[in-house]
């Protein structure tokens, strides 16, 4: 279920223009882990467009078939709007994949930084600058 | 860019919506090789803090960050300059605003102890000088975790370089955390937009991740 990221994902982001860098209103390192990226894949359940974070929920299939419901938060949709991203840019329904870093609680949680939309850009979400990895 | 606009009295304007440039001050207000001059219990709580990745941080519970890490947030700020008082508003943080009152009053000997505290401004040339007391104990001063207490004094400068540009020079004062007082700068630029609204405690998921270690 949880595959190691061979290396980093380039980050395309040229089509969303950033204004604002992106970060957290809480450590990044009290709650991920920047040394287990992950790479999931899957159709979204959910978006909850609301501050302090945007969730993107999607349904991975783990090694035995079955779909576990990961909550995948990004930046605050202040920052994710200023930077082009809109309520609707993903949908209930696409199948995205993301590269992201798991919640030290082991929970199915991980804050994300990529996420390749269905018609195949791959756009930055997440939460830079909060002392989490770079990408 | 374009010069310092200035009021009808000649002072600088300071008005306008500012962007914080200070996102690595936010993680840690002495980024850059500020050296903090602590008192042996704060620094304690600081490397506790640190050791638990700053769990425990207020803004992680979507509570306000103090004064100055208003400015240090990654949430761009209005300031609405008057002739009596300059109104700040704060995207970020839980919502908040300051008033610093520049019609000459002194600071409320009965002041409360509030999260940003009583604050007043004077002119110093073309610099508005901001002095903030009245401060509860509960905020902290970045994500790293340096603390104050309720002695602190937080004395800002606030100074237009030009249209687009701000640098608040910003003198930490806590006789009971630190052995002397300590200075640090940040540099707001103005924000191309306006600010949005930024209701921390809406959907604050985080609270029952943040292990810490």
């Amino acid at each position: 279920m949880r595959r190691e990221l061979i290396g980093i994902a380039t980050a395309c982001v040229g089509l969303w223009l950033g204004v604002l860098p992106l970060s957290a209103h809480h450590s990044f390192a009290a709650e991920f882990d920047q040394s287990k990226p992950v790479t999931l894949e899957g159709a979204v359940t959910k978006v909850e467009w609301f501050n302090p974070h945007v969730y993107i929920y999607i349904d991975v299939k783990d090694a035995n078939g079955k779909a576990v419901n990961w909550a995948l938060e990004g930046g605050p949709p202040n920052s994710l709007y200023r930077q082009g991203w809109r309520k609707d840019s993903v949908k209930i329904g696409d199948r995205i994949t993301v590269t992201a870093y798991l919640a030290k609680d082991a929970s199915s949680t991980a804050s994300i930084r990529l996420v390749t939309t269905p018609d195949g850009r791959k756009v930055f979400a997440g939460t830079a600058d909060d002392g989490g990895p770079k990408q | 860019m374009g010069p310092v606009p200035r009021t009808s009295d000649g002072r600088p304007d300071l008005s306008g919506a500012w962007e914080p440039n200070a996102f690595q001050q936010n993680l840690n207000i002495a980024f850059g090789g500020v050296q903090v001059p602590f008192q042996a219990w704060a620094e304690k709580v600081f490397k506790d803090r640190l050791a638990t990745n700053g769990r425990d941080d207020p803004e992680g519970h979507c509570m306000p960050p103090g004064v100055p890490r208003t400015e240090t947030t990654p949430y761009p700020w209005r300031v609405i300059q008057t002739a009596d008082r300059v109104i700040i508003i704060y995207e970020g943080g839980a919502h908040v605003w300051r008033e610093i009152f520049t019609d000459g009053r002194g600071h409320d000997d009965n002041v409360e102890q509030t999260w940003l505290g009583d604050s007043i401004g004077k002119w110093d040339g073309d610099t508005l000088v901001v002095d903030t007391v009245g401060f509860n104990d509960r905020s902290w001063l970045d994500a790293a975790g340096h603390p104050h207490t309720d002695a602190l004094h937080v004395i800002e400068r606030y100074r237009r370089l030009d249209l687009g540009h701000m640098e608040i020079e910003i003198t930490i004062d806590d006789p009971k955390a630190y052995t002397k007082s300590w200075t640090v700068k940040t540099h707001p630029q103005l924000l191309h937009g306006e600010l949005m609204e930024y209701i921390c405690q809406e959907n604050n998921k985080d609270v029952e991740h943040l292990v810490g270690k």
